[in-house]
């Protein structure tokens, strides 16, 4: 942990499927060797392809369609997401949503899909609260996680509050698993994933 | 696209201070902080430590606790710890820790420096902060006496290994043998678990082999009887004093219950860690000549001014100077009697005793103090005995004076025969100035009231020190306020600073008034209590005690000078690195608006104890 950098990533979209369902906003911010780098947080609002609307999604993060009208299309944020991730490790809750949607840009984009290391929080909360048998009992989203770890609650929804709800999730997180493990946390005590 | 970091600027928002702040100052706030979390038990900033930053507790909770351990402060969400290094600029004299899982918010220096530059609201929302943290550490280095210096060790610490120990009956032979086995120079004789005697290296060359004793004498024959002991709880400079008065190297320490628990060596004492002063005082009292003294004395300033740097309280440095002090005066007294001896005029005619006046009697020297001091004679000696008096009184002067203590202009010094009397001529004088006191007689009891025995026979000393104490007349303590309310420190800050307007010192403030305000009090307080306590702030404590004053004030004094003190010795200290000579006069200018703050309180609370004061005058006085 003493070493690693990585990047919390959190996305709104239109819905789930990267097939069909576009990218609105994107809020991301570096935690860099166990501190979350505030100045170098970004959140982009992104102007869906001509013919997309928002849709119904909209009642969850609130992104209308005249919002996002002045916004920049994801062919012109996506370089500096790429940019940002450089080097790090990818951090998210629930983070096959985020691995999916910016695996489908870049293909869109470039071809090609980025090799990336992923860290989910919900995995590692999982890790943590799972009993002898595997279960796990109440919730682990992003909310109630950070309510278990004492945290302080956060509106959701926003793409750059849930990166960084998801980021201090993780600090906690760790220090959990070093009081647990006896040690300093290593990457691979985070459960990461390889994708790309 | 602007970066909306809203749950942390709401955040910061709900909070003092920065609930003052302009919206859009707020919103700027975020991106200068970055986010940490320290894990329950985990130490976030350690005593030493350069603050990275203001931390502001998200969630969670952390103890602030001084370099002793004691606590000062625990604070929880929305309050912020590290701002002491930031506003002194220097590393933090508190360790933090992490008493529950912590979220914390860091603001980045620049940041907070622009905050407080541009909001003096937030900057003296920390500053106060800030002060009462200092204010409980700083009480709670003073009840733990030891300190955070190498003087302050206790000898019990020293102590590394059990003592070797031997039995009077035990042959000289064994007792050597025990010796060398152990890798040791000294033996102790123990009897039925107590210590009667020591036996050294030196003893055995010195008693046994230069004397050709047969090595089956028994130890008891050749040992030191009754050695000079200290208590585990010394402290490891009156450790060294004792040596070096005594020329000893050796000191046996001792248990509560009187049982030898170890042995504390010169070695011991110049490993100390920082052991310069300590160093210095040896030095000072092994010096053989006048001349030598002379030439060690300098040595003062560059040990006061190392413990400057070091950040130790102005209460521990003043305690330092007035032992290093005391420590060449009584070498001068020593070896000017020594010369009187050697020039045939002969030992004392008579018993005295040499006392010390002032800021030196109530162990609070700094780099400037006038020669203030006084013979008591246990007897009336005959024309050539005072003559005697007289060329030590002038020596002792002279040599002080080469030594760096300019003369009393007010001529409060043993060369003055008016201050060379016996024990009954003293308990005269000082009763006739309590019966009516003139102008001169009220100054002088202020001077005399401030006695500590130097060297010579201490018993002398303190009968006349007790009859100063007992002699004070409600008439007298009338004046003594009177005088005390004249010393009015500044009104305001900043402008309002009362300056010197002419000459040398224009434009310069005189910190030596509000100072000598604070101990005025302090004296009137422990005359009116019939305390014989010296030093201010143990005068403030017993009148506390006593209830001549109340506790809150006698802490908020102590804590004044404590402030008006430091500042002194850090704008002496830079005066005597640049090679001027060190001075009263601060410049508001080389003070930082935060120190001018808090002088600002000093002043207020030295003012509001004068007015409690002044309501309590006798009739006739106000």
């Amino acid at each position: 942990m003493s070493q690693l950098e990585l990047l919390a990533l959190d996305l709104e979209t239109t819905g789930l499927d990267p097939r069909t369902d576009h990218v609105l906003s994107l809020g991301w911010v570096p935690v860099v060797r166990g501190q979350v780098l505030l100045a170098e947080a970004h959140e982009h609002r992104v102007r869906p392809p001509e013919g997309v609307e928002v849709g119904s999604s909209a009642t969850l993060h609130r992104l209308t369609d005249d919002a996002l009208a002045d916004a920049a299309p994801l062919t012109e944020v996506l370089p500096l997401l790429l940019d940002a991730l450089r080097g790090r490790v990818l951090l998210a809750h629930h983070a096959a949503l985020e691995v999916d949607f910016v695996g489908a840009a870049t293909a869109t984009a470039y071809d090609a899909r980025p090799p990336l290391t992923v860290v989910d929080t919900l995995a590692v909360e999982h890790r943590l609260r799972a009993d002898v048998n595997g279960e796990v009992h109440g919730s682990l989203r992003l909310d109630a996680a950070r309510r278990a770890h004492g945290l302080p609650g956060y509106a959701a929804h926003h793409a750059l509050t849930d990166a960084l709800a998801a980021a201090e999730l993780l600090l906690a997180q760790v220090a959990d698993l070093e009081r647990r493990l006896g040690r300093e946390v290593l990457l691979r005590d985070l459960r990461p994933r390889r994708s790309g | 696209m602007e970066v909306e970091l809203a749950e942390v600027r709401d955040f910061l928002a709900d909070h003092a201070p920065f609930e003052l702040l302009p919206a859009a100052e707020l919103s700027a706030l975020p991106r200068r902080c970055t986010i940490r979390y320290a894990r329950r038990g985990s130490v976030v900033l350690e005593v030493g430590d350069r603050g990275d930053g203001l931390y502001l507790v998200r969630s969670g909770a952390v103890e602030v606790r001084d370099e002793t351990g004691e606590l000062v402060d625990r604070v929880g969400t929305g309050e912020a710890f590290g701002m002491s290094s930031l506003l002194e600029h220097r590393p933090t004299r508190y360790r933090c820790t992490a008493v529950e899982d912590t979220l914390l918010l860091v603001l980045e220096p620049s940041a907070f420096e622009e905050l407080t530059h541009a909001h003096p609201d937030v900057a003296t929302f920390y500053a106060t902060t800030h002060h009462a943290r200092l204010s409980r550490a700083i009480g709670n280095l003073q009840r733990a006496t030891s300190g955070s210096t190498a003087l302050g060790t206790r000898v019990g610490d020293l102590v590394t290994r059990e003592p070797v120990t031997t039995t009077p009956t035990a042959s000289v032979r064994d007792a050597a043998a025990a010796m060398a086995d152990a890798g040791v120079s000294c033996i102790l004789v123990v009897e039925h678990l107590a210590l009667v005697g020591i036996v050294t290296d030196r003893d055995l060359r010195n008693r046994v082999l230069a004397a050709d004793l047969p090595p089956d004498r028994p130890v008891r024959s050749v040992m030191t009887p009754d050695p000079v002991i200290l208590s585990a709880d010394a402290l490891a400079f009156e450790a060294l004093l004792e040596m070096v008065s005594r020329d000893i190297h050796h000191l046996p320490v001792v248990d509560d219950t009187g049982r030898p628990a170890g042995l504390v060596t010169t070695t011991d004492l110049v490993r100390l860690e920082n052991a310069n002063p300590v160093y210095l005082a040896a030095a000072i009292g092994g010096q053989t000549s006048l001349a030598d003294v002379v030439a060690e004395a300098p040595g003062i300033h560059a040990v006061l001014g190392q413990l400057v740097e070091r950040d130790v309280s102005a209460a521990d440095i003043s305690r330092v100077a007035t032992a290093l002090g005391d420590a060449v005066r009584r070498r001068v007294v020593a070896l000017v009697e020594e010369e009187l001896v050697a020039e045939g005029l002969g030992p004392a005619p008579v018993p005295y005793s040499w006392v010390v006046l002032g800021s030196a009697a109530r162990d609070e020297e700094g780099f400037t103090a006038d020669q203030d001091h006084a013979i008591v004679l246990g007897a009336e000696p005959d024309a050539t005995g005072a003559a005697w008096f007289a060329a030590l009184a002038d020596r002792v002067t002279v040599v002080l004076e080469q030594c760096g203590w300019p003369r009393c202009p007010g001529d409060v010094m043993a060369t003055n025969p008016q201050w060379r009397l016996t024990v009954p001529q003293w308990r005269a004088l000082l009763a006739d100035w309590s019966r009516e006191p003139r102008p001169d007689a009220v100054l002088h009891t202020a001077v005399f009231h401030d006695m500590r025995h130097l060297a010579g026979d201490r018993e002398l000393t303190e009968q006349v020190h007790l009859a100063s104490v007992s002699t004070a007349s409600p008439r007298l303590l009338g004046h003594l306020s009177r005088q005390a309310l004249s010393m009015r420190p500044p009104l305001g800050f900043f402008r309002g600073f009362v300056l010197e307007r002419h000459g040398e010192h224009r434009d310069t403030l005189d910190i030596k008034r509000p100072i000598s305000a604070v101990v005025q009090l302090a004296r009137i307080h422990a005359l009116r209590s019939g305390s014989p306590a010296l030093s201010t702030r143990r005068r403030l404590a017993a009148a506390a005690t006593a209830g001549t004053i109340d506790r809150d004030t006698a802490t908020e004094l102590t804590d004044a000078l404590e402030l008006m003190s430091y500042l002194r010795l850090h704008h002496q200290a830079a005066q005597a690195r640049s090679g001027l000579t060190p001075d009263n006069f601060l410049r508001p200018a080389d003070l930082t608006q935060r120190q001018r703050r808090h002088l600002r309180d000093a002043f207020e609370i030295v003012r509001s104890a004068q007015q409690s004061l002044s309501s309590h005058l006798p009739p006739g006085f106000e």
